[in-house]
């Protein structure tokens, strides 16, 4: 019995341990990323391949997934909708919803599985393979070359893969209102300015930044620190998508609850 | 092929910039560099917030740009962006109310006059317009939920108040209430019957006036007609003789109603004399009333004019006895 308990003791601590552990070398990781943003000319060639792969290739899924959100947007709207409330709270649904939480919060969770795994895979490879290993030994800042870029390209992309996804989102909306709902394009329009205002837009934009550095950044972080070869990197690939997951789901009310 | 990749990165970074600003001035409205600022001050806003429609007639003019609260607390500033053609009537003022039931507010622009709230702000500030809110739903709300308990009470008193008894009580009241209205109503009739009698008399009677009035037009008119004849001078002068033998006649009759006034005064102290002469009679005072009282001296009195008879015949057949003449 006491073995029992004081296994189970010892389970919880080791694994607060091993939390605060994670938490103090991604503090580390951090502050040494940062650091490492003098080395400019280590990350900067870098930048523009990494806006390509992390931003430009993930325009694509991005607007699909915010063109069925609009569309299924539009359609619950007027469902929910029916009855007493005017019609044109349709566009003001869609457009509240795509700008403040779907838009940023549906693309940060696309692409916490497409580049934060992507990143993950990428550096635990290159960490299991040594990779990194050798960039240390031929005197080359890691993390100025791996980590600075990635994080960068995705705070610098992912507000404009969010804008977009957005825009197509209110489109797919405002185009199911008008074929599939009987609404008329004054009346979308009516509901979508309704309530619209600028802060709207600019609380968009800070998630999505934020949303970027915590899908790259917990990337970087599960990928630099896997091991045990492929195994490992499999298992910090799933790692970087449940945890920047959950992180964007935290962060999206953190900011919900100080910037609103 | 890396010049390729960056052009790529740089189409989609400018597309997502566009998307965002357009997107973002679009849904404000349009650019509104070249709207004009209004301000209003109300008493409160309800709930009206920045980006809100401003409307003049109907038609959406503007938009709101912020809402504050005044230095001293005493009024809420509504700042307003309207077009620069819009021409605002001289007693323009702002009315703040629900656009929707769904909680969207407007401002509305209007004129004073077409609209003359009690509770629009005057602050003291130029350029800036009266304002006012009318009461939102909550507001509302309340105000109906506090009838809504006052009926509560009224309906506890009522039924506290209407009991069995209350009810017998009321429905006799009602049954009295019947039957003097049936009385009400007889009288009415009866009432209603004689009216129509006086009506119809003060009828005959208005056409008896009527004829009295034209036969007194038609003999005001012979009269003027004959006023207005030669003989009429003649004849009030006859008239004028007679008033003067009337008024002669009249004198007469005076005087001579004066002499009968004498008579009968002097009748009348006569009778009065006679009257106490007649008591003394009665009560035996005086010669008279001794007479009359005492037989004895009657008899006396009768015997004396026997003899003063007969002592007359006396004289009369012997006047010589009793009577001698000589002239020395």
């Amino acid at each position: 019995m006491l073995e029992r308990v004081s296994g189970a003791l010892a389970l919880v601590g080791s694994r607060t341990i091993t939390a605060l552990q994670g938490m103090g070398q991604a503090w580390a990781l951090l502050m040494a990323s940062a650091a490492s943003l003098r080395n400019a000319d280590v990350w900067l060639p870098h930048l523009v391949p990494q806006m390509a792969r992390i931003g430009v290739a993930s325009v694509p899924i991005a607007l699909f997934i915010a063109t069925f959100t609009g569309i299924v947007m539009s359609l619950q709207a007027s469902y929910t909708l029916t009855g007493t409330i005017p019609v044109y709270f349709v566009g003001t649904l869609v457009g509240k919803t795509m700008i403040l939480e779907l838009g940023p919060v549906l693309t940060a969770l696309t692409l916490a599985g497409r580049v934060g795994a992507n990143i993950s895979a990428e550096l635990g490879t290159m960490r299991v393979t040594e990779q990194v290993d050798a960039l240390e030994t031929l005197a080359y800042d890691p993390l100025a070359y791996l980590v600075v870029p990635r994080v960068l390209a995705a705070i610098l992309m992912f507000p404009i893969v969010v804008l977009l996804a957005i825009a197509l989102g209110i489109g797919s909306g405002w185009i199911t209102a008008l074929q599939l709902l009987d609404m008329s394009s004054p009346e979308f329009v009516k509901g979508l300015r309704l309530f619209f205002l600028p802060w709207d837009v600019w609380f968009a934009v800070i998630k999505s930044v934020s949303f970027g550095a915590v899908v790259t950044g917990v990337g970087c972080y599960f990928g630099l620190r896997t091991e045990r070869g492929a195994e490992g990197v499999g298992r910090s690939a799933t790692r970087t998508v449940v945890v920047a997951s959950m992180l964007i789901l935290c962060l999206d009310a953190f900011w919900a609850a100080t910037l609103l | 092929m890396e010049r390729r990749r960056e052009a790529l990165v740089g189409l989609v970074v400018l597309l997502g910039i566009a998307v965002g600003v357009v997107g973002t001035i679009w849904l404000q409205g349009g650019l509104r560099r070249d709207m004009v600022e209004l301000r209003a001050a109300t008493a409160n806003v309800g709930q009206l917030v920045a980006g809100a429609a401003v409307r003049f007639r109907g038609v959406s003019v503007g938009r709101v740009d912020a809402v504050a609260v005044t230095p001293g607390g005493e009024a809420v500033m509504v700042h307003m962006s309207v077009r620069p053609e819009l021409a605002l009537p001289a007693d323009a003022a702002v009315l703040l109310a629900p656009e929707s039931v769904f909680g969207d507010w407007q401002a509305e622009i209007l004129s004073l006059t077409e609209l003359d709230l009690p509770y629009f702000v005057d602050y003291p500030e130029d350029g800036v317009l009266p304002g006012a809110a009318l009461p939102d739903f909550s507001r509302l709300t309340a105000t109906a939920d506090e009838i809504a308990r006052n009926l509560t009470v009224i309906s506890e008193r009522f039924q506290i108040a209407f009991t069995e008894q209350t009810a017998l009580q009321l429905r006799s009241a009602i049954e009295n209430i019947g039957e003097v209205s049936d009385g009400l109503s007889e009288i009415i009739t009866q009432q209603a019957a004689r009216f129509e009698d006086l009506s119809e008399g003060v009828n005959a009677s208005a056409a008896e006036l009527g004829a009295a009035a034209r036969v007194a037009r038609t003999s005001f008119e012979r009269i003027d007609s004959i006023i207005g004849s030669a003989g009429a001078g003649e004849m009030l002068g006859d008239a004028g003789a007679v008033l003067s033998n009337l008024r002669s006649l009249t004198d007469e009759l005076n005087s001579s109603l004066g002499d009968m006034r004498a008579a009968a005064r002097q009748a009348d102290t006569t009778f009065a004399r006679f009257d106490a002469l007649l008591a003394a009679a009665e009560t035996g005072d005086g010669s008279v009333g001794k007479l009359l009282g005492d037989p004895a001296l009657a008899d006396g009195a009768i015997e004396a004019v026997q003899e003063l008879r007969a002592l007359l015949a006396d004289i009369q057949e012997n006047p010589r006895r009793y009577l001698s003449f000589s002239i020395f």
